[in-house]
């Protein structure tokens, strides 16, 4: 019987007239690796911060480990965020800082453990990510995939419960991403975390997913595990599998008329 | 016509909305300033940003207004015979209204433009999200420091211009149009009061708050007003308003300022 | 976190158990120290170990290091599953010895 890492219920986001989030509920079990996929547009970049706690939805709850962040006072978000570890899409490093201070940040911010130990700490996520040559770089001094390295290590510093990837292989080569594949399997094997992947890379995502969430206009389209997905006999599950372009049903006079139109 | 009177609604939605934003900052930050964790360092260094960094431009523009009020100060008294007040006049001009103004306008647009830039780059580039992830306050960690800095560095700056400035009016009277070295200096420190000293020592106080204000603000909150969408371009929109507001809200306050202390 | 210390005759023997996170490594680490302190060799027994994360680690590689230091020897003893895994991902697996007997590490001495 696993246990809901995350539980999200009936979780809508406006914008203005707009319906970014239709109604979204699903759960995140403890321990498993899920991928969150779905073309351009579908809401997934809204759903990860709605869960990351930096967007308040219009209606609906987010309970993680207990709490539910929807509605949680500001302290409690932060108790819960020291359980988080977040790694954004563009690696988010703080430029002012080496990427050892990037890393190390967290820790001096919240525990009192000795510099030795933060220094060893430090290292070890480091070398996790083979980065361990370049702790004393600036993060502009870094190429793309170092600086998704680093911000991974940054990320896992404190050993968090629940890890969260924004487009992990986004700019990266294919070797670069296969690396980061399996170390994202060994960080859930072996720490036993709760990992959560935004992506829209469809190899990294069957080659990770315990499980895989399709959204689709702001709706959850379909969740279950790769092989069900690959099975799905629904057109816009297959249409993302199968990189179908999407279909464009013209009406001539329409598209006479949209081409001539003046529109000041 | 329905264009225009809709443009104009949004537009003023939009300014009280910021400002709104920009008093919550405050009220936000002056609440956690005073709750651990104390950092003293960060602060230094803002000092050091703020302060020695627009050293060099409070040097040459203490010394340059200095200049020419004593220039265009003689021009006037001589007509009427009363070069004798030159001191005075120089000294309550700077002390009371220029020293605190210039030195204000002076670091919006070393400083404050620089700071907006830099949050406003930090807000784009998910840094500032980054923070919150980490359970790290970013409006603590990131502009408390920085307002500060603007109490403590602005009130020193617009010391330094006012020395350079008197000296500077002093330069062009005594040793350029030749008025007494004595009249200067004495008239000076005899017409100088302590309210005068206050007034701008109040001002400076105040204007290094506003400017380190409503420039963090800018950047801080791009996300939520019209540039946030677009990028680096929206960062230099957003600092060109910054510097443009806090300029002019730093000549109305010194109006404000000065007409409640008379 | 269970920390205890035992001396036997030639070396200092630390039993480890229980869960060792953020909050138990600082002690852990002092325990450590002020072992290596006294100048005699020092044995970690891991066996009770359910979970170490790696502020523990760290504890475990500065110690390692100070012993090198001091020359004294530094071996790790019968190490759970769970802690295993953690050495292996941070490849620290083959840094450390690593002893299933607490005679082989006599032995060594």
């Amino acid at each position: 019987m696993t246990t809901s890492a995350i539980e999200i219920r009936d979780l809508v986001v406006d914008y203005g007239t707009r319906r970014i989030l239709d109604d979204i509920s699903f759960d995140i079990h403890q321990g498993e690796i899920i991928v969150i996929m779905g073309g351009s547009g579908a809401g997934k970049s809204t759903l990860l911060r709605c869960v990351l706690g930096l967007k308040k939805p219009t209606s609906g709850h987010i309970h993680m480990l207990g709490t539910d962040i929807c509605h949680a006072a500001r302290e409690e978000l932060y108790e819960l965020r020291k359980k988080m570890g977040v790694a954004f899409q563009q690696g988010a490093l703080f430029t002012s800082m080496s990427v050892a201070e990037n890393i190390q940040l967290p820790l001096r911010e919240h525990t009192d453990l000795d510099k030795n130990t933060i220094q060893i700490m430090t290292r070890i996520k480091l070398d996790m990510v083979n980065m361990l040559p370049y702790e004393n770089l600036m993060p502009s001094e870094l190429s793309g995939g170092m600086s998704k390295r680093a911000a991974l290590a940054r990320a896992i510093i404190m050993d968090p419960k629940i890890l969260f990837f924004d487009e992990p292989s986004a700019g990266l080569d294919p070797i670069t991403s296969a690396e980061l594949d399996e170390l994202i399997i060994m960080l859930k094997e072996t720490l036993k975390m709760t990992i959560i992947v935004v992506t829209h890379e469809l190899e990294s995502a069957f080659a990770i997913a315990d499980r895989i969430a399709i959204l689709g206009e702001g709706k959850l389209i379909q969740i279950g595990t790769p092989e069900e997905i690959k099975n799905s006999q629904d057109d816009r599950v297959m249409d993302l599998l199968n990189r179908t372009p999407r279909e464009n049903n013209m009406d001539k006079d329409e598209h006479l008329s949209r081409l001539t139109q003046d529109n000041r | 016509m329905i264009k225009t009177i809709n443009n104009l609604g949004t537009t003023t939605i939009e300014a009280i909305e910021q400002i709104g934003r920009t008093f919550n900052l405050l009220l936000i930050i002056a609440w956690k300033i005073v709750q651990p964790p104390y950092r003293i360092f960060p602060i230094i260094k803002q000092v050091y940003f703020i302060g020695a960094r627009s050293m060099t431009v409070i040097l040459i523009s203490g010394a340059t207004i200095g200049m020419v009020l004593g220039l265009q100060f003689y021009n006037t008294l001589e007509r009427f015979g009363s070069v004798g007040v030159l001191g005075s006049a120089v000294a309550l001009s700077i002390i009371r209204e220029l020293g605190p103004v210039m030195t204000a306008l002076m670091v919006v647009g070393r400083a404050g433009s620089a700071i907006c830039a830099e949050l406003g780059i930090m807000r784009i580039s998910e840094q500032i999200d980054a923070l919150e992830c980490m359970a790290i306050a970013p409006d603590k960690y990131l502009v408390a420091p920085k307002l500060v800095a603007g109490i403590l560095s602005v009130p020193l700056l617009n010391f330094v211009f006012n020395v350079v400035a008197i000296g500077g009016g002093y330069f062009v009277g005594v040793i350029l149009f030749g008025v007494a070295e004595g009249s200067y200096v004495n008239g000076m420190i005899d017409s100088v009061l302590w309210s005068d000293v206050r007034l701008g020592l109040v001002k400076s106080l105040i204007f290094g708050l506003l400017i380190m204000l409503i420039c963090c603000a800018k950047g801080f909150y791009m996300h939520l007003g019209k540039y946030g969408s677009q990028g680096a371009e929206g960062v230099s929109r957003v600092t060109t308003d910054a510097v443009v507001i806090s300029s002019v809200s730093v000549l109305f306050c010194d109006f404000l300022i000065g007409a409640l202390m008379s | 976190m269970k920390c205890t210390l035992h001396s036997e005759n030639d070396y200092d023997l630390l039993e480890l158990g229980g869960e060792i996170d953020l909050h138990y490594s600082p002690d852990l680490r002092e325990a450590i120290l002020a072992s290596l302190k006294e100048g005699k060799p020092l044995l970690i027994d891991m066996a009770d170990v359910s979970y170490i994360d790696s502020s523990g680690i760290a504890s475990l590689v500065e110690g390692f290091q100070t012993a090198k230091s001091a020359k004294l020897a530094y071996g790790l003893l019968k190490i759970s599953d769970p802690a295993l895994q953690v050495l292996k991902l941070t490849r620290l697996d083959r840094v450390f010895s690593i002893f299933d007997e607490a005679e082989k590490f006599q032995a060594q001495l």
